[in-house]
């Protein structure tokens, strides 16, 4: 008696999980694959345009500062104004630089980081941007707080956390799973069903790290939407009027240079990497720069006053709380853009399996699940009373 | 549910029984939709799409002309229980670039520097400010643009809120109507 009902039991988290992902397959796998791409996007615009990569002019050539990129770009475009200089994780991409031009056109302009040369422009599609858009929001545009599309790809976080514990309830001893060959020759739903669960448990990881974190993204928007913060970022004050300096001719005050601000914040802050920098964006702003420390996962930035050369603020990893590092590790985790290229691949690779797993589940499926659950009514009819059939007719409305 | 089957199936019904788990095929046409408006969106932050809407041009601060616009032709956007705000641009004209040390937005005319308003961020040719609408905003009120030059000068010039944001101006009434 025990041990049937320990049976229909799981028959009925096989039902679970056979229905989880079904009525949105598509969307599903339209979201899987979006975020495939996104991975390795950066890589993608590398390879397509030449204008991205960071190529030497010469073997012993060494990398400008900031400030020589600055000046590089000064001397090429008097006029225009460079807002940030950017190395982007990867020492063969070119340094972006987001500036605007006199007659308001705000580009993204690719440097090379060894000779301060102008290579490209970035291109009105930004596939980039454009396959992050529609793996996170859907394009759905933000309006009001967080966009829709957002909640809608994000809360599908939930259905593949619930998948992975079923299909690990429903898979008997799936840690003797790991080299079980894939039979062929036995039909598709054998060969579909198979390699489901192989590639199933070599990603048990992987789906576990995107669901938690995709979940995360729900969690964030729903804070940030009902104005709850958990941040303990400092509020960066503009300048005080009284530490920028008026000058009697009228020309701009002169402020210290990118290589001296990050000279400063180096010397208060051991072990800050720099790879970004903004210039002030206002008379009252500071100059502000930062990158990944020890801990790959988290941002480290500093804003050092240009007038005063002090360090008024500065957010490191020794200021966040253990809360903190716990989420402001998720978005990297989700994207796998902490460790370089290898990482990517990796993240690439299971991304690719994840979307064959969806694949895979809706062919298993329309082969079986429907049969499954017709019989499993059949039964429900027989004995309506005992509970989980009557869980499985509940589901099947 | 043994009546259903019971019952010979239409084929509306055998249609649906078939077709039913794959209409989320149709969430496809949620971006497909947004496109236009991703692209255009895309075009704005470029800044190809010009400084805004309903720009003014040539607005005379002392010395210094600027054109000031809205980001976006629409009511203000309500950020929590912060308020209301909108978004507007502004532009130095070239030459003055480098003799404004800041410029300032506020609804309704300033009593100080210090009390100029939001500061304009970014780079001179194409600024932009956060401005706060308060509540009980006159729909006739001005907005007012404070220059302040490295020298320490303020010139200052101002703006029908209406010229600036007729959308703006269109809330302000409907909300003042339903008071």
């Amino acid at each position: 008696m025990a041990k049937s009902l320990k049976k229909s039991k799981s028959r009925l988290w096989f039902l679970v999980h056979s229905w989880l992902a079904l009525p949105i397959w598509f969307f599903v796998l339209i979201v899987c694959f979006t975020g495939m791409l996104a991975v390795v996007s950066q890589e993608i615009v590398w390879l397509a345009n030449p204008d991205v990569r960071a190529s030497k002019p010469d073997t012993d050539a060494e990398r400008l500062s900031f400030q020589q990129v600055l000046n590089a770009l000064h001397e090429a475009e008097p006029d225009m104004v460079v807002r940030s200089i950017i190395q982007p994780e990867g020492s063969h991409f070119a340094l972006t630089a987001n500036v605007t031009f006199p007659d308001g056109t705000t580009p993204t302009l690719y440097v090379n980081p060894y000779t301060g040369a102008i290579q490209g422009k970035s291109p009105d599609f930004n596939f980039q941007a454009f396959t992050r858009a529609l793996h996170g929001w859907w394009l759905v545009p933000f309006t009001n707080g967080f966009s829709w599309g957002w909640y809608l790809v994000s809360i599908l976080g939930l259905p593949m956390l619930a998948s992975l514990v079923t299909g690990l309830v429903v898979y008997k001893k799936f840690w003797k799973g790991f080299f079980k060959p894939v039979r062929t020759g036995h039909g598709s739903r054998i060969f579909w069903g198979d390699l489901h669960r192989l590639v199933g448990v070599w990603s048990i990881w992987f789906i576990a790290v995107i669901s938690i974190t995709g979940t995360w993204f729900l969690i964030q928007a729903i804070l940030f939407d009902n104005h709850i913060s958990i941040s303990s970022e400092p509020i960066v004050p503009v300048i005080a009027r009284d530490e920028v300096p008026q000058t009697a001719d009228g020309s701009p005050a002169p402020r210290i240079d990118l290589d001296e601000a990050a000279r400063i914040a180096g010397l208060a802050i051991p072990g800050l990497e720099i790879n970004f920098i903004a210039l002030p964006a206002t008379a009252y702003s500071h100059i502000s720069m930062g990158g990944r420390g020890w801990y790959p996962l988290m941002v480290q930035s500093a804003e050092v006053n240009p007038y005063t050369r002090k360090v008024d603020s500065q957010f490191l990893l020794g200021d966040r709380s253990a809360l903190e590092f716990v989420t402001e590790s998720m978005r990297p985790l989700h994207t796998g853009d902490f460790g370089g290229l290898p990482i990517k691949l990796i993240w690439f690779f299971f991304g690719l399996v994840l979307t064959l797993m969806v694949f895979s589940g809706l062919l298993i499926w329309t082969k079986r699940t429907a049969q499954a659950t017709a019989a499993a009514l059949k039964r429900s009819e027989r004995a309506p009373r005992t509970a989980p059939t009557q869980t499985s007719l509940e589901m099947q409305r | 549910m043994s009546h259903t089957q019971a019952v010979p199936v239409s084929p509306l019904k055998q249609w649906w029984l078939k077709w039913r788990f794959h209409l989320n095929i149709l969430l496809i046409l949620i971006p497909l939709g947004f496109m236009p408006k991703y692209f255009s969106d895309a075009k704005l932050f470029r800044g190809e799409a010009g400084l805004g809407a309903n720009v003014i041009t040539g607005i005379q601060a002392g010395p210094y002309t600027l054109d000031v616009a809205e980001l976006r032709d629409e009511a203000p956007r309500r950020d929590g229980p912060a308020g209301d705000f909108k978004v507007f641009r502004a532009a130095l004209c070239k030459a003055c670039v480098n003799d404004v040390k800041a410029v300032y937005l506020r609804i309704g005319k300033p009593r100080s520097l210090r009390a100029a308003g939001t500061i304009f961020f970014g780079a001179p040719y194409a600024m932009a400010t956060n401005l706060p609408i308060p509540p009980r905003t006159k729909p006739d009120a001005q907005i007012w643009i404070t220059v302040e030059g490295w020298d320490g000068s303020m010139h200052q010039a101002s703006v029908p809120l209406a010229q600036a944001s007729p959308a703006t101006v269109a809330w302000l009434e409907k909300k003042g109507g339903k008071k």
